[in-house]
C-alpha cells in the first residue's frame, strides 16, 4: 500500500494534472456497472416477452425490444475488457454491415431450418451477424423476414437471439461487477499498470464512441453528397437510428463530464450537439437524400466533430493523456 | 549498408560524450532506418511484381497449365514484401492515399470476370456487383454509358476502381490479379482455392468462359498498372521522395508515425477486420486472400512487418538485411523493461501467427479454420488476433514513454472541419 502510494505521488509530482486524479471508481460504479446492470435487467424482460410470445405483432414484445436496445446503445462506447471476451459486444450488435451478412445469416438459417437455434450451446456457434440486437431487428420489423412462410422457426429463432442477449449481458454485467471494475479501479496490475493508463483506456472509449457516432451512424447513411446512402441508417427497420445518435450522445456526455471533472465548454459542446439531434426530424436519416436535409445532418455530425476536437486538444492534454488506438482505426 | 552500420558506430560514440545532443540525433536515425526499410521493402515489392509481369506475359503469349502456375507462384512471391510494407500504411498519408490503388479489399469480383450463380446478382449497396467488364465492351455505370471496348489501365484506374462510389467495386491491385490467376473459390469451408482452367486465358476455339482475349487484357493491364503504382511508391522513399521527406521532417511527429502504423495495423486493421470478423462471421468470404487461400501469410507477412520496424531490420527477398538505429535501441535507453515487453509481445504475435501459417501450409486451410464450430481452427486465429491485440497495448505504452500522441489518419471531418461541405 506503501508502495502504491509513493509511486502515485512520484507520477503526480512528474506532471501536476494527470488522469491520476480522475475518480475511478465513481466512473466504473455510475456509468459502467449501473449502465450493465440496466442492460441485463431489460434484456431479462425481453427475454420473457419473448417466451411469452413471440410473435412481431405482440405489442409488448416489441416495447421491450425498444427498451433494451436503449439500454445496450448507452453502453456501446465501452468496447473494452469484458465486451470482448467470446465476442460478446459482436455478438449482441452487429453494426454497420456493409456486406449484408445479417439479411444473409438469417436466411441462410430459416432456409435450412438450422436445429441450432434449439440449445444455447449450438447458437453461440452461429455467425454474430444472426445474433443480438441487429438481428431481432430483422426478424420483428423486415417484412421479408415475416413469420408466414415458417412461424415454428421463426419463434424459435425470435427466441433464441432474446435468450442469448440475455446470456450475454448478464456476463457482460457480472464481469464488470465481479472482476474487471476492480482493475480498472484499483489499477497496479497487468491490466492497467498506473491509474494513468485505466484513465487513457476511458479516454479511449469515449473517443472511439464519439468517433462511431460521426463516423459511422451519421456518416455511412450520408455517404457522398452525389451518393447518399439512406439505406444505410442503422437500425432503420425499426425507426432507431435518429434515437442511437441521441442516446450515445446523452451517454457519452456522462462520461465526459466524470473524465473532464465536469468541463463546462466540453460539456456545452455536448449540449449544442443533443439539441440539434433532437431537433432533427428526421428518425431514420432518410432526408440525406435531399440537399436541404442532408444539410442539416452535416451540422449535427459537426457538432459531434467539435466535441472531438475538445477533447482531443483541450481534454486530453489537461490529463496528460491521449488517446489510444480503437477497432475504426483500420479502413 | 556499410553507411548504416557506421553511424551506428558514431551514434553510440556520440551517446558517451554529448546526451543531449545524442538524444536529438538517436531519434533522427531511427527515422532513417525506418525510411530505409520502407524503400527496401517497395523495392522489393516492386521486383517481385516485376517476375510477376514477365509471368503474365508468358502466360498470354502461350497460355498453357505450367504458364498459368507460373504466374501465381509468382504472385505469391510478390505478397511476401507487400504484406509486410502495410506497417507503414497508417499514418503516413502518402501511402494510406495510395493503398486503395494496389491493395484494396473485399472485392466484388462480377464487376470485372463472370462468378458463379451463387455469386448473386446486384445488392443493396453495389449496382456494379455484376457488371462484368471482360464480358461486355460497353455498359452503363452511375448512369452514363462507358466504352470499355479496349481494356485499359486507365479504364480500370479511372473508370472502374471504386465506380459508382462503392469500395468493394475494386479493380486494380493484388487482389484483382489474384481473381484473374486462381477465378473464384468455390469450396465454401471445404480444403482448396479457386480452380480457374489456363484456358481461360487460351485463344480461339480452346478458350474457356468466353471473351479470352479481353480477360488477357485485363490481366495485363492490371499487372502494369500495379508496377507503375509500385515504382511511384519506392520513388516516394528515395532519397529525395516525399514519403521520406515527411517521415524525417520532425522527429517526434516522425516517431509517431512509426507507432500509429504498428498500433493500427496491429489493432483496426489485422486483428480486428481483417482476422476476428472472419471467425465470428463464419464466412470463408472473409478472407484476405479468398481466391488464392493466401490469407495465413498476409496475416503472417503483416505481423513480420510490425516487428521488423520495431526492431530496425529488415530482411530483403535477396537475402540481405537492412538495417540501424531502430526504435528498440531508443525505448531500451529509456526503459529497458518496456523494450524488452515489446520484444516479446511482437515475437509471440509473430510466432502464432506463424502456428496459423504453418497448419495451412499443412493442409488446414484458412477457410477451413473459419467454419461454425470448428474450435482448433478459431482457436489457432484468435491466439493470433490476441497477440496483436496484447502487442497493442505495449504499443500504447511506449507512445506514452516516448511522450508522442499517435496520430490516425481517415477522418476528414475531424482533420478539415470544411471538408464536408466541398
Amino acid at each position: 500500500m506503501r508502495g502504491a502510494l509513493f509511486a502515485v505521488a512520484l507520477a503526480w509530482l512528474a506532471a501536476p494534472v494527470l488522469g491520476d486524479d480522475l475518480d475511478l471508481k465513481s466512473i466504473v460504479q455510475e456509468h459502467i456497472i449501473d449502465g450493465y446492470d440496466d442492460l441485463a435487467h431489460h434484456a431479462s424482460w425481453l427475454a420473457l416477452h419473448a417466451e411469452a410470445n413471440c410473435d412481431p405483432t405482440y405489442p409488448p414484445l416489441i416495447a421491450q425490444f425498444h427498451l433494451a436496445f436503449d439500454q445496450w446503445v448507452n453502453v456501446s462506447h465501452l468496447r473494452f475488457g469484458p465486451s470482448e471476451v467470446d465476442d460478446r459486444a459482436f455478438a449482441l450488435a452487429f453494426w454497420p454491415d456493409p456486406r449484408s451478412a445479417t439479411p444473409k445469416a438469417l436466411s441462410a438459417l430459416m432456409r435450412n431450418q438450422d436445429e441450432s437455434v434449439l440449445t444455447p450451446e449450438a447458437f453461440k456457434d452461429v455467425s454474430v451477424a444472426a445474433r443480438g440486437f441487429y438481428a431481432l431487428e430483422h426478424l420483428l420489423f423486415d417484412p421479408a423476414f415475416a413469420p408466414k412462410s415458417a412461424p415454428d422457426y421463426h419463434c424459435a429463432l425470435t427466441r433464441a437471439i432474446s435468450r442469448e442477449i440475455l446470456a450475454n449481458a448478464i456476463a457482460l454485467r457480472d464481469d464488470w461487477r465481479e472482476s474487471y471494475g476492480a482493475l480498472l479501479v484499483t489499477t497496479e496490475n497487468d491490466t492497467y499498470r498506473t491509474s494513468t493508463e485505466a484513465a487513457r483506456q476511458l479516454f479511449t472509449a469515449l473517443s472511439a464512441g464519439l468517433e462511431f457516432t460521426s463516423q459511422t451512424r451519421l456518416g455511412r447513411p450520408m455517404g457522398t453528397f452525389e451518393h447518399p446512402r439512406p439505406n444505410r441508417a442503422e437500425a432503420r427497420r425499426s425507426g432507431r437510428s435518429l434515437r442511437h445518435v441521441i442516446l450515445s450522445l446523452q451517454a457519452t456526455r456522462d462520461l465526459a463530464a466524470l473524465i473532464s471533472n465536469e468541463n463546462e465548454q466540453l460539456d456545452r459542446a455536448f449540449k449544442v450537439a443533443i439539441e440539434r439531434a433532437i431537433a432533427l426530424d428526421d428518425p431514420v436519416f432518410a432526408g440525406v437524400a435531399t440537399p436541404q436535409g442532408r444539410f442539416e445532418v452535416e451540422v449535427l455530425q459537426q457538432s459531434i466533430d467539435a466535441i472531438r476536437d475538445i477533447l482531443a486538444d483541450e481534454v486530453g492534454p489537461s490529463l496528460g493523456i491521449a488517446a489510444g488506438f480503437n477497432s475504426m482505426d483500420g479502413d | 549498408m556499410k553507411i548504416l552500420t557506421l553511424a551506428k558506430g558514431a551514434l553510440a560514440l556520440g551517446l558517451g560524450t554529448a546526451a543531449t545532443a545524442g538524444g536529438h540525433a538517436d531519434k533522427a536515425a531511427v527515422l532513417d532506418t525506418y525510411a530505409d526499410i520502407a524503400e527496401a521493402t517497395y523495392a522489393d515489392s516492386l521486383v517481385t511484381a516485376q517476375q510477376l509481369q514477365s509471368a503474365v506475359e508468358a502466360l498470354l503469349a502461350n497460355p498453357s497449365a505450367e504458364a498459368l502456375e507460373s504466374a501465381k507462384s509468382a504472385w505469391l512471391a510478390a505478397r511476401v514484401p507487400y504484406q509486410q510494407s502495410e506497417v507503414f500504411r497508417f499514418g503516413n498519408a502518402i501511402v494510406d492515399d495510395w493503398e486503395g490503388k494496389v491493395n484494396a479489399w473485399p472485392l466484388d469480383e462480377g464487376l470485372i470476370d463472370y462468378v458463379d450463380a451463387s455469386y448473386g446478382g446486384p445488392t443493396d449497396e453495389n449496382e456494379a456487383a455484376v457488371l462484368n467488364v471482360i464480358a461486355n465492351a460497353s455498359f452503363t455505370l452511375s448512369g452514363q454509358t462507358v466504352d470499355a471496348s479496349v481494356i485499359t489501365p486507365a479504364l480500370l484506374e479511372d473508370t472502374l476502381q471504386e465506380a459508382d462510389g462503392v469500395e468493394a467495386n475494386v479493380a486494380t491491385g493484388y487482389h484483382a490479379i489474384e481473381f484473374l490467376l486462381w477465378g473464384q473459390d468455390l469450396n465454401g469451408h471445404g480444403a482448396g482455392a479457386g480452380t480457374r482452367p489456363w484456358t481461360d486465358y487460351a485463344l480461339g476455339a480452346t478458350c474457356t468462359g468466353g471473351n479470352c482475349e479481353r480477360r488477357g487484357d485485363y490481366l495485363k493491364a492490371a499487372t502494369d498498372l500495379l508496377i507503375s503504382d509500385l515504382e511511384w511508391m519506392v520513388s516516394q522513399w528515395g532519397p529525395d521522395g516525399a514519403a521520406r521527406a515527411e517521415a524525417t521532417a520532425d522527429a517526434d511527429a516522425g516517431l509517431a508515425t512509426i507507432l500509429t502504423g504498428m498500433g493500427s495495423l496491429s489493432y483496426g486493421e489485422t486483428a480486428g477486420e481483417r482476422m476476428r470478423l472472419g471467425v465470428m462471421l463464419n464466412d470463408p468470404e472473409e478472407e484476405h486472400s479468398c481466391f488464392a487461400d493466401n490469407t495465413h501469410n498476409d496475416h503472417f507477412y503483416n505481423g513480420l512487418g510490425i516487428q521488423s520496424v520495431y526492431l530496425g531490420s529488415y530482411t530483403r527477398v535477396d537475402g540481405t538485411v537492412v538495417q540501424g538505429p531502430s526504435l528498440s535501441d531508443l525505448v531500451a535507453s529509456m526503459d529497458a523493461d518496456l523494450d524488452a515487453e515489446m520484444q516479446d509481445k511482437l515475437a509471440a504475435a509473430v510466432l502464432a501467427l506463424g502456428r496459423i501459417k504453418t497448419a495451412a501450409e499443412a493442409g488446414f486451410s484458412y477457410d477451413m479454420m473459419l467454419e461454425r464450430g470448428n474450435d482448433a481452427g478459431e482457436a489457432l486465429i484468435m491466439g493470433g488476433v490476441n497477440g496483436l491485440i496484447d502487442q497493442t497495448r505495449s504499443i500504447e505504452r511506449v507512445v506514452a514513454a516516448l511522450g508522442t500522441s499517435i496520430e490516425v489518419e481517415g477522418s476528414d471531418s475531424l482533420d478539415n472541419p470544411d471538408a464536408v461541405f466541398e
